[in-house]
């Protein structure tokens, strides 16, 4: 057996181009069928025959119509048609019949045959078996629409989810502010009642009397506190918030003079610059700074004046704000609870606070996408930190 | 005088108490909801005796009301060409923000939270006075 490159003309094992034509022929795996324009089949290959089930002798001498189902008749009188006017067709996709009435799916070429003259006396029609490609393609097709069919449920779930969840939002914002306005309304009156007992009747009241009306007056300012904070901590969720480059040193500054408790005369705030800028909500980032200074002016030790260190550490890609003050310290077993909702670290008396600020500082970091945290000995003060994402990554 | 428009009892001792401080205060006449504020102002059924429920140059009003919304009855009053020289002070238990808008946008006077303070109050009818000179 020679291989083609040492093969030379006068050893063609095909001795000439005729014979080699009708090896490719006899050898495609493609149905290679040959028709008169009358339609009658001239040729029939193997291929033709493994197809379509005609042995040659079967098919050849027969009108191409014996291969059309039914419905697809007419499609040979538009081939022979275009045959005639010298066009070829090319990869048309159709049906054929087999000899034992099965169908199979094709993919046709046919091209003119032209005599010595140039004269069209035929087609030469080339048929190749699509069935597997169909086949592949019909899943295809249903596994798209499965596909979609899936995501547009996923989409309408989605859209319900979220509607429910926007609902659920709404009704809390509805009741969490009727709740408040309606605690509110009696405590109101509770202070009113007292303040105006203490009032009309000073005079005819003794020092314990004085003192328990005070003390009236003192828990209904606490519970007013408390219903502002729980409206402040619910509404945190459902608020929007968008981050983006903040000047930290700005930040304080508003929050500084937004609240009298902060003034020079109350807090010392000692900045050590520079302070780097944060991906920050400045609504968001007045409101926990607001309360990690708050807690600074609470607790302090008797007649220490309040001071507080605000610097900032680059961890990263993220940036930590940290605020020390020079309070009683929070023990590192309370460490873990403080920022929980009505958690207080301190239950003496003589520390106000309502156990919400935390929460509230907590959940406002939170929806900024940072973390918020505290190191402290339990008696050199608290060192809070609130961590953020840097703008420049 | 003075219209207050409060469903409250104990919103009601609050404001006179608050006015109780001050000496040459105008007299007060009280509703206890929005649809009697609006029969008041209207002169409807009992109210049409002008000399006995004379229209007010002052409203205090409160928000939360049951029938009509202090809204509704703000929103009419100011429509009312007759009432346009009335002082309208909507004082309320609101701490929304957007209560304070939507208030002074339909043409409140003034906005108070609760509980009126007699200094507050004091100002109101001082420049009340001095506008009638």
């Amino acid at each position: 057996m020679k291989t083609a490159a040492a093969c030379k003309t006068n050893e063609d094992p095909f001795e000439s181009l005729t014979n080699r034509y009708n090896a490719i022929i006899e050898s495609s795996d493609d149905a290679i069928i040959s028709k008169n324009l009358d339609g009658i089949i001239q040729s029939w290959n193997p291929a033709a025959q493994r197809i379509f089930g005609y042995a040659p002798e079967e098919a050849i001498g027969k009108p191409i119509l014996m291969l059309m189902p039914p419905e697809r008749e007419n499609e040979e009188a538009a081939i022979l048609e275009r045959i005639r006017n010298g066009e070829r067709i090319q990869h048309y996709e159709t049906v054929r019949r087999r000899k034992n009435g099965s169908l199979v799916d094709i993919s046709l070429s046919v091209s003119p045959l032209k005599d010595a003259t140039g004269t069209v006396v035929g087609a030469s029609k080339i048929a190749r078996d699509i069935t597997e490609n169909v086949r592949i393609r019909k899943q295809l097709e249903q596994a798209r629409s499965e596909l979609d069919a899936n995501t547009a449920e996923l989409e309408r779930r989605i859209k319900e989810r979220t509607s429910s969840l926007n609902e659920a939002i709404l009704q809390m914002q509805e009741f969490s502010y009727t709740v408040s306005h309606d605690l509110r309304s009696p405590v109101r009156a509770i202070k009113g009642y007292a303040t105006a007992v203490l009032d009309m009747y000073l005079g005819r009241l003794d020092e314990k009397g004085i003192e328990h009306l005070n003390s009236i007056i003192r828990c209904s300012l606490r519970m007013e506190k408390l219903i502002r904070d729980v409206l402040t901590y619910s509404r945190i969720n459902a608020a929007k918030s968008e981050s983006v480059e903040t000047n930290v040193e700005k930040v304080i500054s508003e929050t500084l003079l937004n609240y009298d408790e902060f003034k020079p005369s109350k807090l010392n705030v000692a900045l050590q610059r520079p302070l780097l800028p944060v991906m920050a909500n400045e609504t968001f980032l007045i409101q926990s700074l607001a309360n990690l200074l708050s807690n600074a002016v609470k607790f302090v030790a008797p007649g220490t004046a309040p001071k507080v260190e605000i610097w900032t550490e680059r961890r990263g890609d993220r940036i930590r704000i940290f605020v020390k003050d020079n309070g009683i310290g929070i023990k590192k077993e309370h460490q873990g609870r403080i920022f929980g909702l009505f958690e207080r670290a301190h239950q003496d008396k003589s520390y106000e606070g309502t156990g919400v600020g935390l929460a509230i500082a907590r959940k406002s970091v939170e929806k900024m996408a940072g973390t918020i945290g505290i190191e402290s000995d339990g008696i050199n003060g608290c060192a809070f930190w609130i961590e953020l994402a840097s703008p420049t990554g | 005088m003075i219209l207050l428009v409060e469903d409250d009892d104990d919103d009601v001792f609050l404001m006179e108490f608050a006015m109780s401080k001050i000496s040459d205060k105008p007299p007060m006449l009280r509703v206890s909801n929005g649809q009697e504020a609006l029969d008041y102002l209207k002169g409807l059924d009992k109210y049409a005796d002008r000399t006995v429920y004379p229209l007010p140059e002052i409203i205090f009003l409160d928000l939360k009301l049951p029938f009509v919304h202090g809204f509704e009855v703000l929103k009419w009053i100011k429509s009312q060409p007759a009432l346009q020289d009335i002082h309208v002070t909507v004082i309320t238990g609101s701490l929304e923000d957007v209560d304070r808008e939507v208030a002074l946008r339909l043409g409140a006077n003034a906005f108070h939270s609760k509980p009126p303070e007699t200094e507050f109050l004091r100002r109101v009818f001082t420049s009340m006075r001095d506008k009638s000179k």
